[in-house]
């Protein structure tokens, strides 16, 4: 796979902040091989990053934001995503990490000329860096230093286009050729968290935007990088426009949402996350109700469902997933949007969305409050107000009482407060992988659970979680379910392209099942090169199941064979789907050679303590095989096994071309060129 | 730096030589396409001096501002279906997003109007900037254009509707999809425009019809009940809540067929 005249920018931007420095080299000798997106951004990590080994605020510590062939094009929900990533300081211990952010970001860094871009170093000063095509200004960012993400913007948008007011044309020179733009720039911000080193600190783009996991905002706080601005007018070639432009009308035609005449809608909101599975648009977590607000759907470049919402007063603009439910209780829409604007503005993660609901539990039971064993004054009598998310996220943000403490992230507060062992024990504290917030359970809902603790982060990817979590447990509040659970597998199994339907069971004795392990690694390399390579949004992609205009005969999703198309379309590259898969694999290899070098080791991929002996005691809604029949069981009473999971991971240890101690075998890393990878884990004795 | 596309826009009543502003005339010809006038009885049609006779449009683009999702996606196929690239800057429809505004300052929508009388036409010094033969349709012969750019000053809207293309060197604008080498469908008045069959919202639609428009653009509202039940408003103005209009339809008089309505609000 060599030719990369289509569908790439053709450039990579270097930035140097110690000396504000920097480079402009060719994108081609990369991304021939690492595509773009995770894949490209983890090479030029491997390249740029002299020292892995450091800790994340250390100014060698490099970042990368990486665009791929689907950014700024009409692919639909793929156009917009850049990846990011860095040694992130939230996890527990600090990894190589990733993050991404959509918006308006991936299009505008390839309209200026780029495909990725490296930031290494620490600046002496805070800077904002301007690029504007090949025009690239250090700034000092005195004047920014301390505000909000959205008002950085606002002055970086005003700065960059010298006012030009909404609905102008910037132009970019003096000469009438030398290209212009009535868009705004697209500009990466952090806020007074990341200038804090708030383990939790996000990049912010546009109102809502956010890497917010990982906390790469705090790791462009250490480097005294406040924002990072693009705007651009370069074109770049399709290799086959008009088949780009037929497989996006079929598409939308045949999987869309048809907005003026639905085939399913929700009309009274009986169960509202079932817009989510019907893909309304405007229908992110937020908008399940919107209540007496006026708004519009909202979305990223090129998307085809546009999920989110901008409101009437722009306080909650862009509002999504779990930092739109951050704070829900004043039970005020208005207090949740703001809630979420704060986030936003403060550039906090609203990941840590057990983080108030824990405070709570903490205060009720005695020990936290005023001369309490955790001593603070949080306004706990004023919980049901906005006044108490709004005093709590400013102390984090700001490092002030007890936000010094969290301003570390929660697990780390739990560890400092000595509740750490005594909690993740019980369960008190939900913390099951690498200090992360449980997102879905990994007692039952092993390709998530296991794919986060073979990585370094929740892997948040809910392509085949909505589809096989989510709907069940939908249907049980709408009555019958639409398919039965053996249909319902055979199809999705069918699209993933696994051997057999019992890839999908989750029950007890199939959580461990060769099978279970066949379906996480299609979800582990999916992953790595569809979503975090490619940058198609977890939010439409895999589409498995053709819920948005159901028929009882035709319910097929369109996945992978639009996913090929638009690869082939876009870039001229004939791909298969294993090959895709093997790219995965690949970079997935690397990553792992980033973990070893930081020291990682088998025995460190366990999962906190409540996993192994705490029950489940909620249903847990997936497909499973019980008593010989499918069925979509409630899983309860589940715990995880210890010794068959130390057994499934030696087999997704094979299968990811590592030895049992987890270190990758040279003639796996021989096989991908990475001769320089075996050479290095070598000299640490740290190779299979 | 420089700037361009700040002027101000032409008042909308200026009068023209002879009394009768260009605008003046439209409001008087209705919603009829001056070619339609001119096509059946130009002799009993009294022009004023200053308004020339230009063939109408066969089909004009709408949008619902207020439907519009800011995705962009009709300035991505726009680009790629004229030129084989991507690339916002020369999309002939452009969307002006504010992610930082609230509803509806959020997203500006700016497309060609075919106007009735078009002052890029007028403009033009070499016949480059014409109305095309068969469509009407307000377009650019680039081997003509001599890239003086008068056609793009003259657009009396901001930004203007006429663009110059700075990497080929010549004024581009909407032509409903004419001239689309990239695409595998027919475009022009009488075909498919891509940013309407692309448009996920229905935001876009096309007409034959010449619309009523003003300075603030055409006033369309595309949303029908079915917008509501998604939890936005479907009043022109956009200021009544779903939520709002539900309970007010719920209220209606036993008999009224709610499944009817079209979206406005009394």
């Amino acid at each position: 796979m060599s030719d990369t005249n289509y569908g790439y920018a053709g450039s990579i931007l270097v930035l140097n902040l110690t000396d504000e420095s920097y480079e402009i080299i060719d994108s081609a000798p990369y991304v021939a091989e690492w595509i773009g997106g995770h894949g490209l951004a983890s090479k030029l990590f491997w390249d740029y990053c002299e020292d892995k080994s450091v800790q994340a605020f250390d100014p060698k510590n490099v970042t990368v934001v990486a665009g791929n062939p689907f950014s700024g094009t009409l692919v639909p929900s793929s156009a917009a995503r850049v990846e990011i990533t860095g040694l992130g300081p939230f996890s527990y211990p600090e990894w190589y990490t990733r993050s991404s952010i959509g918006g308006r970001i991936a299009g505008m860094m390839k309209a200026a000329g780029y495909d990725a871009c490296v930031v290494r170093g620490r600046a002496e000063r805070p800077v904002w860096v301007s690029v504007e095509n090949d025009e690239v200004t250090f700034h000092e960012a005195d004047s920014l230093w301390g505000m909000g993400t959205w008002d950085t913007q606002e002055a970086v948008w005003s700065e960059v286009t010298h006012g030009t007011p909404d609905g102008g044309w910037y132009e970019f020179t003096r000469s009438r050729d030398g290209g212009r733009s009535a868009d705004r720039p697209a500009v990466l911000a952090i806020g007074p968290a990341g200038e804090n080193l708030v383990r939790t600190a996000t990049i912010t783009h546009d109102a809502s935007h956010v890497a917010g996991q990982s906390g790469l905002g705090a790791v462009w706080g250490a480097k005294n990088l406040k924002a990072l601005s693009f705007i651009g007018s370069k074109s770049f070639d399709i290799a086959d426009p008009a088949t780009l432009v037929d497989l996006r009308i079929e598409l939308q035609r045949d999987y869309g949402f048809h907005v003026d005449n639905p085939t399913i809608e929700l009309q009274s909101v009986a169960y509202a996350p079932m817009g989510e599975i019907i893909r309304q648009p405007g229908f992110s977590t937020l908008s399940w109700n919107l209540r007496d607000t006026t708004g519009r759907p909202e979305g990223c470049l090129g998307c085809y469902r546009n999920c989110r919402v901008n409101v009437k007063g722009r306080i909650g603009n862009e509002a999504t997933c779990n930092a739109s439910t951050y704070y829900t209780a004043s039970g005020k829409l208005e207090d949740q949007l703001t809630t979420n604007t704060m986030l936003n503005d403060l550039g906090i993660d609203g990941f840590e969305v057990d983080l108030i609901p824990y405070l709570r539990n903490l205060n009720k039971m005695g020990v936290m409050g005023p001369g309490k064993d955790i001593d603070t004054d949080l306004p706990f009598d004023q919980y049901n107000t906005v006044a108490f998310p709004e005093t709590l996220l400013k102390r984090i943000a700001y490092r002030e009482e007890i936000g010094d403490d969290l301003a570390e992230g929660l697990a780390r507060a739990a560890m400092k407060w000595g509740r750490w062992e005594e909690d993740t024990a019980t369960g008190l504290l939900q913390r099951p992988y690498w200090g992360y917030s449980m997102h879905y359970d990994p007692r039952v809902e092993s390709e998530w659970g296991f794919a986060t603790i073979l990585g370094e982060r929740d892997v948040n990817e809910h392509g085949l979680n909505w589809i096989i979590h989510w709907t069940p447990l939908i249907w049980t509040r709408l009555g019958d379910p639409w398919l039965s659970a053996e249909d319902f597998v055979t199809e999705i199994t069918e699209l993933m392209g696994l051997s057999d339907p019992k890839c999908l069971d989750f029950s007890e004795e199939g959580m461990y099942s060769d099978k279970m392990v066949e379906t996480i690694e299609w979800y582990r390399y999916h992953g790595r090169f569809w979503i975090q390579t490619m940058g198609m949004c977890d939010w439409a992609w895999p589409n498995l199941v053709n819920f948005v205009n159901f028929d009882q005969d035709d319910y097929g999703g369109a996945s992978p064979r639009f996913e090929l198309g638009f690869f082939k379309a876009v870039t001229g590259r004939d791909l298969t789907y294993e090959e895709s898969q093997d790219y995965g694999r690949k970079f997935l290899l690397l990553d792992r050679a980033i973990w070893i070098e930081q020291g990682r080791e088998r025995e460190d991929e366990q999962f906190a303590e409540y996993i192994y002996s705490v029950p489940t005691d909620t249903p847990y809604y997936m497909p499973a095989v019980e008593n010989g029949e499918w069925v979509y069981s409630q899983n309860l009473g589940r715990t995880l096994d210890r010794d068959k999971f130390e057994a499934v991971k030696s087999k997704l240890y094979e299968h990811d071309g590592l030895n049992e101690k987890g270190y990758p075998k040279k003639a796996e890393l021989e096989k991908y060129g990475l001769d320089d990878v075996a050479r290095r884990l070598e000299e640490l004795g740290k190779i299979g | 730096m420089t700037k361009t596309g700040q002027k101000a826009p032409r008042p909308p009543e200026a009068a023209e030589k002879g009394g009768v502003s260009r605008r003046q005339f439209l409001a008087g010809v209705g919603g009829l396409g001056v070619g339609a006038l001119l096509g059946g009885s130009l002799a009993a049609l009294a022009l004023p001096d200053s308004v020339y006779a230009v063939p109408a449009s066969q089909g004009y683009l709408l949008v619902d501002t207020k439907k519009c999702g800011g995705c962009e996606s009709c300035m991505l196929t726009c680009s790629l279906v004229h030129t084989g690239k991507e690339n916002l800057a020369l999309s002939r429809i452009q969307v002006a997003k504010s992610a930082l505004a609230g509803f509806p300052q959020d997203s500006a929508q700016y497309q060609c109007r075919q106007c009735p009388y078009p002052e890029c036409v007028e403009a033009c010094p070499t016949g480059a900037m014409h109305a095309d033969e068969a469509t009407g349709v307000r377009t650019v012969d680039e081997g003509k254009c001599i890239g003086c750019q008068r056609c793009i000053s003259a657009c009396p809207f901001t930004p203007s509707r006429v663009q110059w293309n700075f990497e080929e060197r010549h004024a581009q604008k909407c032509d409903l999809c004419k001239n689309t080498p990239y695409w595998n469908r027919e475009g022009g008045p009488g075909g498919t425009q891509a940013c309407v069959a692309v448009c996920p919202m229905k935001a876009i639609s096309f007409t034959a019809e010449l619309p009523v428009q003003s300075d603030e653009g055409y006033e369309e509202n595309m949303r029908n009940i079915h917008w509501s039940n998604l939890s936005f408003p479907i009043d022109d103005a956009g200021k009544v809540s779903a939520e709002t209009y539900m309970r007010a339809k719920a209220a209606k008089p036993a008999g009224e067929d709610a499944s009817t309505d079209s979206g406005k609000m009394a």
